[in-house]
């Protein structure tokens, strides 16, 4: 199947413009899902007698207009882009990581008995604590790779099961061996010295775990685009039959992608605890690692691309509380957004529809799960 | 014409013509499959449709079948114009066909395979009895058995196709085409298949069929067309013919220039295989056997149809596809039980025949799959770290060597026309300087240009002392480049000869008639 | 001893209870996967129905209305799945994970804007258990079988049935055809496109059944997240019970006993948390023993496009 090569033109504006073109068409697809998914935001509302107009300004009033807005919005962003980054990684080497939740809350009482245990130490604590998170992610992420590798069994399922697992593990952790004294159910609150410090600058409580996460995100960029295992993951993402060809291990990668992404769910969860909660409390946070797969997805599986969808996400959620707060729209429709958008975006077909497929060979768009780094 | 007497007797030159197609003309992109083509076919008649690899007998038969629409050209059945969109056309118009690649459904029964789509009724359930009946009724009338309440998984090859013919016979087809129909078959179930085909004529249907073994064709048919490049090159009685003339008419053609090729003085074996057994996805044998010796400065050429094991073959001395038996030799060192990346650092290079999906990594870049096998060694990696400009500027320059367009290390490969891959193929292989190179299609879908270039680079291997395996469906390419060459039938090595052997020796080795090479 | 055999009785009919939704959500994942869509989503489409059920019942005082309404739910957010993944070729399993946060999120949204605040709606009228005559009078198992709500009845008759059709009918037959080899089914003159609407359409009215007779028939309101995973492991279940309707219904029912046992256990013992742990624990290693979907229909998960 031969096609014409690209013309390659050699001027710097000419380069500049192509980058743009492979950016833009990249970015075709989540575009269309995100602004499609608020076009059916807006007819819910119409339906559910609200205007649709006052409610998505209300929304970017509270992610954005105040300081403290803004600081709930990175206190939102931040985790996303953890799970973000353990579906991202996994799908790079062609496997689904539905398990987020589950790693989130590993790591989580991870994070939640080592802060306590090294409370003493200070700020110290926190990249200790954050590394033991990174340790037992992995070890849980490397559950489902080896089910798979060496019994064929679908990471789909075992993830999802693992999920419900890892939460009651943690749950079990934090209302026994680990409990603390008193009648709330949860662990020790660990000691105020050794928790991720806040911002300020008027951002309420968003703390540096942010840049954590930032941070995060360009280890996963060096990982994949700058060391050899990287290569390998990718490779036996894009193509199985090439890698084998190539001599490269394909049931080796398998466990270790998702082992990696399990650790990096699992450092959200560290990050969660450290800077926001200071203890685990029995129930704890939900959905972050489900809503993890449409940060990856928007995000082209890129972690520049998972950082924007995390924001975007972030951003949802966050506004949401003004929207119900402003206009009475239950915050729920953010999470309802979400959903959307996860359900738009691999519609390679629909979104064909809407621009031509001319438009989208143009693009030169390849929809699987990996980008050209 | 003379009377034709041969095959059944049945079809007289005044037997009605059931099927006409005329002036059929297919053309995909740049490629012409048929070109003009124009046949008939007799009532009664056993049509044989002869031609190599891509000659176009498949496409034209596609284009009965309804999968294709001609872009020129029409089809008479019975007289009638007959404008078949789709294969439920050209079954209603009582077209059958038996594709070389059975849609059977292996967890289904032979009954159910069978009526799958006009199922008999009992009411709202399916009347297994009567389809199991039906069956056993169409199974004796015709002579095929088959047990109608077996799993096709669990069938051989040989009564698997009997299900397919079945299926066709069901839907009360008058023609029936035959695409390939012994390529899977044993001698024993090919004699099988054509007593049916006899049975099948003397109750008045008519039989296409398509083959690039002409033995066959001779024993069983009336009348041969022959196709070759998307032509119809001839039409004779099987009678009036022999394998001899049917092989030159079917392989002949213009000589492409031929490549310089210099004396070399060979060296000692490179490459050995000795008594190999390999066994094919669905555990079947596919190499049985296979022993031979490829020496520095040398070209050895396998020829052979598709599907003989030439595939599996190759992967197995690459090391991709594991060994049931036997062993094999690099540069006298024993290989047999060590990896793909194991015999790439002991110097063999492998230009795999799919190179869209083994080749190359498509959304790579150039430069990372020219990094594909060596990315984690020096200059390339340290420690674990990758350096993404090193690998470009290497890939700019063995680019810019092997005539790869565009020699931009940046390129996507999927982006690349299929000559162009194939030297980006090439390029990453042989610059590792490798001692054997083993090439299986290299110049399949490519290029006249490319095509050219890649032989002179093999050459040029050669004369470096590097023992070259040469696996191809191309006869010219495998005359004009090797120093010996060796036929494949059936995963063993029917023959060898030498680079001026004629049409006809090699046709008939490919076709399974010859001496057999003792392992 | 009679104290054993005394607790027996109603631990079968907690059994029963707990696999019916169980069995209701592997028939549906049966017709999808059978006709090559892999669905995800039956979790998620049981959510929905569960709710929409109770919308129903609550505003029309009737459950039978309100299981009409949840299969009529069911069905829409099948279909929903169906256009994307047939039509638009979107990833099977995603779509099918979307649906399940779609239902998630959506159920909160509509509990809000229904009933005006989230976690419980109000009590509706459900399915209550009716005894069947004589049959609910032999002992042990008696009352365990024949002394539930309606819906338990038709899952017994829907399993046979779902048998029947998938073996004995030419519907079933064209159906397994287009999820092992569609080519054949499609050169047979057969539409792929509409095996595979009917499939993922069944599937989400039999998944709607499990999901109202949570809401109506186990329990008798909604709560956000009912569902609790029983979508996948009724996926568990198919693929334990090798895509066969009697063999689905077995496994379901083995995982129902699990539940059941699970609220049964002494706390004091062992911690809930290990206990819960058990039917997820389970599914794994039932997915281990069996080489995962080593024997699913073969043509599963991809979308079939025409030469």
């Amino acid at each position: 199947m031969s096609e014409e090569p690209r013309e390659q033109a050699t001027s710097l504006q000419g380069r500049l413009l192509q980058i743009a073109i492979g950016l833009g068409g990249a970015l075709v697809f989540p575009i269309i899902a995100i602004l499609l998914s608020f076009a059916i935001g807006a007819v819910i509302m119409l339906v559910t007698g609200h205007n649709p107009l006052t409610a998505y300004l209300a929304l970017i009033e509270g992610a954005f207009g105040t300081a403290e807005g803004f600081g709930r919005t990175l206190l939102y962003t931040t985790p996303l882009i953890f799970t973000g980054l353990a579906v991202a990684v996994a799908f790079r080497a062609g496997l689904f990581n539905i398990g987020g939740e589950g790693q989130l809350y590993i790591g989580a009482i991870t994070a939640a008995w080592l802060g306590v245990s090294l409370g003493g130490l200070g700020l110290l604590a926190i990249p200790l604590a954050l590394a033991g998170c990174l340790i037992t992610g992995f070890m849980w992420g490397s559950i489902p790779g080896f089910l798979k590798a060496y019994f064929g069994a679908h990471e789909v399922i075992t993830t999802i099961m693992l999920n419900f697992i890892g939460i009651n593990l943690a749950y079990y952790l934090a209302q026994h061996p680990l409990r603390q004294n008193g009648p709330i159910p949860g662990t020790e609150s660990i000691p105020y010295d050794a928790r991720i410090p806040l911002i300020g600058l008027g951002l309420g409580r968003a703390n540096f775990g942010i840049l954590i996460a930032l941070l995060a995100a360009l280890v996963v960029y060096l990982l994949l685009w700058r060391t050899g295992l990287g290569f390998r993951i990718r490779a036996v993402g894009l193509s199985p039959g090439a890698a084998e060809y190539a001599g490269m291990g394909i049931g080796t990668n398998t466990v270790l992608a998702l082992a990696i992404g399990g650790s990096f769910a699992a450092l959200g969860g560290g990050v969660e605890i450290m800077g926001v909660y200071g203890n685990m409390d029995v129930p704890f946070v939900a959905n972050l690692g489900f809503n993890g797969i449409g940060v990856a997805l928007l995000g082209r599986n890129h972690p520049a691309g998972v950082v924007l969808g995390a924001l975007l996400f972030g951003v949802l959620t966050s506004g949401a509380q003004e929207m119900q707060f402003a206009t009475d729209v239950p915050l729920q429709l953010a999470s309802v957004l979400g959903a959307v958008i996860l359900l738009l975006v691999t519609a390679t077909k629909l979104v064909e529809l809407i621009i031509g497929k001319r438009a989208r060979a143009l693009a030169g768009v390849h929809l699987e799960k990996g980008l050209g780094g | 014409m003379a009377e034709s007497e041969a095959g059944t007797g049945v079809a007289g030159a005044t037997a009605p013509v059931v099927l006409e197609m005329r002036g059929v003309t297919k053309r995909f992109g740049d490629v012409t499959a048929n070109d003009d083509i124009s046949i008939e076919l007799r009532r009664g008649e056993i049509h044989g449709l002869l031609g190599e690899n891509g000659a176009g007998k498949s496409t034209l038969m596609k284009i009965l079948y309804g999968l294709y629409s001609p872009d020129e050209g029409e089809v008479f059945v019975d007289g009638e114009r007959a404008d078949i969109r789709d294969p439920k056309d050209a079954v209603s118009r009582g077209i059958g066909m038996v594709h070389q690649h059975f849609t059977l459904i292996p967890r289904l029964t032979v009954a159910e395979n069978i009526v799958l789509g006009a199922e008999p009724r009992k009411g709202v359930s399916l009347d297994l009895e009567g389809a199991i009946r039906a069956t056993g009724e169409l199974s004796e009338r015709y002579g095929l058995r088959v047990d109608p309440g077996a799993r096709v998984a669990n069938l051989s090859v040989g009564v698997q196709q009997r299900v397919e013919i079945l299926k066709a016979l069901y839907r009360e087809a008058r023609i029936l085409v035959l695409d390939e129909p012994t390529a899977v078959l044993t001698p024993q179930e090919t004699e099988d298949l054509f007593g049916t085909l006899k049975e099948l004529v003397a109750d008045g249907l008519s039989i296409i069929l398509i083959t690039h073994k002409l033995g066959e064709l001779i024993g069983v048919g009336d009348r041969i067309t022959i196709i070759r490049d998307g032509k119809v090159v001839d039409t004779v009685d099987a009678s009036g013919t022999d394998e001899g003339a049917l092989a030159r008419l079917m392989v002949g053609r213009d000589v492409l220039l031929r490549v310089e090729k210099t004396d070399v003085s060979v060296g000692e074996p490179r490459l050995a295989a000795e008594n190999l057994v390999v066994h094919a996805n669905t555990g079947a044998t596919a190499v049985d056997g296979v022993g031979f010796e490829v020496r520095g400065g040398e070209i050895l050429g396998i020829a052979g149809v598709d599907g003989n094991g030439q595939t599996e073959l190759a992967e197995a001395l690459a090391g991709v596809r594991p060994v049931e038996g036997g062993s094999v030799r690099l540069d006298g060192e024993d290989v047999t039980s060590s990896g793909a990346d194991a015999r790439q650092r002991r110097g063999l290079a492998y230009v795999p025949e799919d190179r869209g999906n083994k080749g190359l990594v498509q959304d790579f870049s150039l430069s990372e799959n020219n990094a594909l096998k060596t990315y984690d060694e020096r200059p390339f990696s340290r420690f674990g770290l990758i350096f993404p400009s090193i690998m470009r500027r290497r890939a700019a320059e063995n680019l810019r060597a092997y005539d790869v367009r565009p020699a931009d290390p940046d390129a996507r490969a999927g982006s690349l026309s299929g000559g162009n891959q194939q030297k980006a193929i090439l390029a990453r292989e042989l610059s590792g300087d490798p001692g054997v190179i083993i090439a299986a299609q290299p110049t399949r879908g490519v290029d006249v240009g490319a095509i050219e270039f890649i032989h002179r680079r093999l050459l040029e291997q050669r004369s470096e002392g590097k023992a070259i395996l040469l696996i191809s469906l191309e006869l010219e390419e495998i005359r004009s480049l090797s120093d010996r060459i060796l036929v494949m039938y059936a995963g063993r090595i029917a023959g060898e000869v030498g680079p001026d052997a004629t049409d006809e020796e090699l046709g008939l080795l490919m076709a399974g008639r010859g001496t057999e090479q003792s392992a | 001893m009679e104290d054993f055999l005394g607790s027996l009785g109603p631990l079968l009919q907690s059994t029963v209870r707990y696999a019916t939704p169980l069995v209701f959500a592997a028939l549906g994942g049966l017709f999808s996967e059978r006709s090559g869509v892999v669905n995800i989503g039956l979790e998620g489409l049981m959510l929905i129905s569960a709710f929409a059920g109770v919308v129903g019942s609550k505003f029309s005082g009737s459950a039978l209305v309100g299981l009409l309404v949840a299969i009529g739910a069911g069905l829409a957010f099948a279909l929903i799945h169906a256009l994307m993944c047939i039509t638009f070729e979107a990833d099977q399993i995603i779509s099918g994970t979307a649906i399940n946060l779609l239902a998630l999120s959506g159920t909160g949204f509509l509990m809000v804007v229904i009933f005006g605040s989230g976690g419980t709606s109000p009590r509706v009228n459900g399915f209550e258990s009716v005894a069947i005559p004589l049959l609910s009078d032999i002992p042990l198992i008696g009352k365990a079988l024949f002394d539930q709500s309606l819906l338990v009845y038709l899952m017994y008759v829907l399993v046979p049935v779902a048998y029947f059709v998938v073996f004995r009918t030419p519907f079933g037959l064209r159906l397994r055809g287009t999820g092992e080899v569609p080519e054949a089914v499609d050169t047979a003159g057969v539409s792929v496109t509409r095996m595979r609407y009917y499939g993922v359409a069944l599937s989400g009215m039999l998944a709607a059944c499990g999901g109202a007779y949570l809401s109506m028939g186990l329990l008798s309101a909604f709560t956000e997240g009912m569902t609790g995973g029983r979508g996948f492991i009724a996926l568990a279940a198919l693929i334990f019970g090798r895509w066969n309707p009697i063999g689905a219904a077995g496994a379901a029912l083995l995982f129902g006993l699990f539940f059941a046992v699970s609220f049964r256990v002494n706390q004091q013992a062992v911690p809930i948390e290990f206990v819960e742990m058990l039917p997820y624990l389970f599914t794994i290693i039932a997915l281990v023993a069996f080489g995962g979907r080593a024997i699913a229909p073969a043509a599963i998960g991809k979308p079939y496009r025409k030469e």
